[in-house]
């Protein structure tokens, strides 16, 4: 990974000298001295910002959404590469406006402040995609996958072993830390909604009132907005400050999708999404059973 | 120095005297987070912390609740106010938390008063804890405040090796410490935090000279328009106001509401104030260090907790805001260039 900063850096100088795009979104370190931070260049002369290391866990492919006909180049790990194929099916944006700088990633570590983490993010421990499915550029030698679907799903697995009481009450207890900041949705590549379900007015489907009912209902009706489409970066869960294993709640869903369908979210960015597409008479193959 | 000094067992013993007759909230531990909660045993409260995750402002200016509530009875419309308050003590607060509450008494207890903070503030005895160990964001003494600082508590211990050196701040402090076993001494008093300074000084006109910089477009480039610097904020007060129907009963809620959010300040019609992202990050720093300063004496609406610097999901730091701002040169930007800089709208 060590020499990534200085190819993207060339990646960048590169497309911003030539005026293809006028923006790259990267990394660069953040205030701490440390952990990484979203970097916005706008001129050849600033690429020297950008950096890359195993602090990066932000998924740029978010800030897409706020430069709708602006050519834009975006570093992105696999996971983050997935987020730009969901946008490009669902006609977020458009292929020609976006340069993908790709990395073969080998994982991120928590976050800490002002100090490296150590142990490896829950979600890159059960990573089965190393390379990204969506580049113009390459930075890095791929790698030889180990898809591992067992693990990504050992958590989900764990909590279904639980009675439906003890479930109800492990996700009373996290509702009712929610303070409702919807940091989850703000950082969420999916989550682009113009106007979210949470914020209408008429009909009013949420309202501003936090308590643990409310909290339940604004995470499980996001989750099933993301049924088929969460492409699992887990972003919602790491700004969290409360603690609230919402990727429990995504990887679920996912699983649910995966099985009845053979589909995973972000792989290209041509294969129709199930949940968006009718076939008469098919087999939707829920059975129902396994609550969250 | 004659002081006062409380033994470790002498703290249980009075936790849980002050337990039979108050309610007392303190930080407790949940799920690897302190949070202030309700406690009923001296054995719940975590007293090895360095803050907690929210500010006690929750305990004045609750995230969410009913004011009041109305219904229709033999066509007339019957107003039900909220229950008052119970007496608490709030146990264990940081001095940046305390000067946090008396930013806040600025615009709550103005007349006409908000009338349950004013209840709860009353009704409220705060037993602070002096800080020994500075947290990595920590800046309260660049702010006005101090990690030792005990202008806005009732009672300030500061622990020592064997205990607690205990100061009675006000009557109402000296009141609660009648239940205490507490003895004369000449207890050394502790090193405090050390903290690394932020450059502030002359923050409030270097603010107002920068109102139309670039910086707050590319500071809000990479913001994501969340509301968590707002929420765990011990000053910020913005709030949104709706009724929900409970029944027969309309309920008139609060609930915090932040300047980050895109919806904001849309009003009828559709019409939004601030539509870019620069102008709404703009908002929340001149808010802090030009607006409120300007409204209330020169005093600044950040106590220096740090909480928005470790929440935020994209490190935008205030400390860096500040000194940024303060080191920008004088003619740094065309006129309405916060609403040019950056990314623009979102």
């Amino acid at each position: 990974m060590k020499d990534y900063a200085e190819k993207i850096q060339a990646h960048a100088r590169e497309l911003l000298a030539a005026g293809k795009v006028d923006c790259v979104i990267g990394y660069e370190t953040g205030s701490d001295g440390v952990n990484a931070r979203p970097a916005f260049v706008y001129r050849a002369e600033d690429v020297g910002r950008l950096t890359f290391d195993d602090t990066c866990t932000h998924d740029l492919v978010t800030y897409l959404r706020n430069r709708k006909g602006k050519a834009t180049a975006v570093v992105v790990k696999p996971c983050d590469a997935r987020a730009v194929n969901l946008l490009l099916l669902e006609h977020q944006l458009q292929r020609e406006q976006v340069v993908v700088i790709g990395l073969v990633c080998p994982g991120i570590k928590e976050r800490a402040w002002g100090q490296k983490g150590e142990a490896l993010l829950g979600k890159c421990q059960v990573c089965a995609m190393h390379n990204p499915p969506i580049y113009d550029f390459l930075v890095g030698q791929p790698i030889a996958e180990e898809p591992s679907p067992d693990q990504r799903y050992a958590p989900v697995a764990a909590l279904a072993e639980k009675s439906p009481e003890e479930r109800l009450a492990f996700w009373q207890a996290q509702q009712e830390r929610c303070i409702r900041c919807y940091a989850c949705r703000q950082t969420c590549p999916g989550c682009y909604c113009t106007e979210c379900f949470a914020d209408r007015l008429d009909p009013q489907w949420l309202g501003i009132r936090v308590d643990a009912p409310a909290n339940g209902m604004w995470h499980t009706i996001r989750a099933f907005h993301l049924a088929g489409r969460c492409i699992g970066c887990d972003e919602c869960q790491r700004v969290c400050i409360m603690g609230i294993p919402l990727s429990l709640l995504n990887r679920k869903l996912e699983q649910k999708v995966d099985d009845a369908f053979k589909f995973r979210p972000g792989q290209d960015a041509q294969t129709p999404p199930p949940l968006a597409t009718f076939n008469p008479g098919e087999n939707l193959g829920v059975d129902g059973g396994h609550g969250c | 120095m004659l002081n006062r000094f409380m033994s470790r067992p002498a703290l249980q013993k009075w936790l849980q005297t002050l337990m039979a007759d108050h309610q007392v909230v303190a930080p407790v531990r949940v799920e690897g987070l302190v949070l202030f909660r309700p406690v009923k045993g001296p054995e719940e409260v975590a007293l090895d912390y360095r803050n907690t995750t929210m500010s006690p402002k929750e305990w004045f200016f609750p995230l969410s609740e009913a004011i009041f509530s109305y219904r229709r009875e033999d066509n007339k419309v019957i107003l039900e106010p909220k229950e008052a308050p119970q007496e608490v003590v709030l146990f264990g607060i940081r001095p940046c938390d305390a000067r946090g509450l008396a930013v806040l008494d600025k615009p709550f207890l103005q007349a006409p008063a908000d009338g349950l903070y004013a209840q709860r503030r009353e009704r409220a005895t705060l037993v602070g804890l002096a800080c020994r160990e500075a947290g990595p964001t920590c800046f309260c003494d660049s702010m006005g405040g101090g990690p030792g600082d005990a202008s806005h508590v009732d009672v300030l211990l500061t622990e020592v090796k064997e205990g607690y050196i205990v100061k009675a701040v006000t009557t109402k402090g000296a009141k609660l410490l009648t239940s205490a076993q507490v003895q004369e001494g000449e207890t050394e008093e502790p090193v405090l935090a050390g903290l690394r300074p932020v450059k502030s000084r002359g923050i409030v006109e270097a603010m107002r000279r920068q109102f139309d910089s670039d910086y707050w477009g590319k500071v809000a480039d990479r913001c994501i328009h969340c509301n968590l610097c707002a929420f765990v904020c011990p000053t910020c007060y913005c709030f949104d106001i709706r009724d929900f129907p409970v029944g027969e009963r309309i309920e008139r809620v609060r609930s915090w509401d932040s300047c980050q959010s895109p919806a904001f300040t849309r009003i009828a019609g559709g019409y939004e104030r601030r539509p870019s992202k620069g102008e709404r990050m703009r908002q929340r720093f001149a808010h802090k260090l030009l607006y409120f300063p300007g409204q209330w004496e020169g005093v600044l609406h950040c106590v220096g907790c740090g909480r928005c610097v470790t929440a935020c999901p994209v490190n935008i730091d205030i400390r860096e805001v500040i000194e940024d701002v303060n080191a920008l040169p004088e003619r740094a930007a065309t006129a309405s260039a916060a609403e040019k800089g950056g990314d623009g709208r979102a």
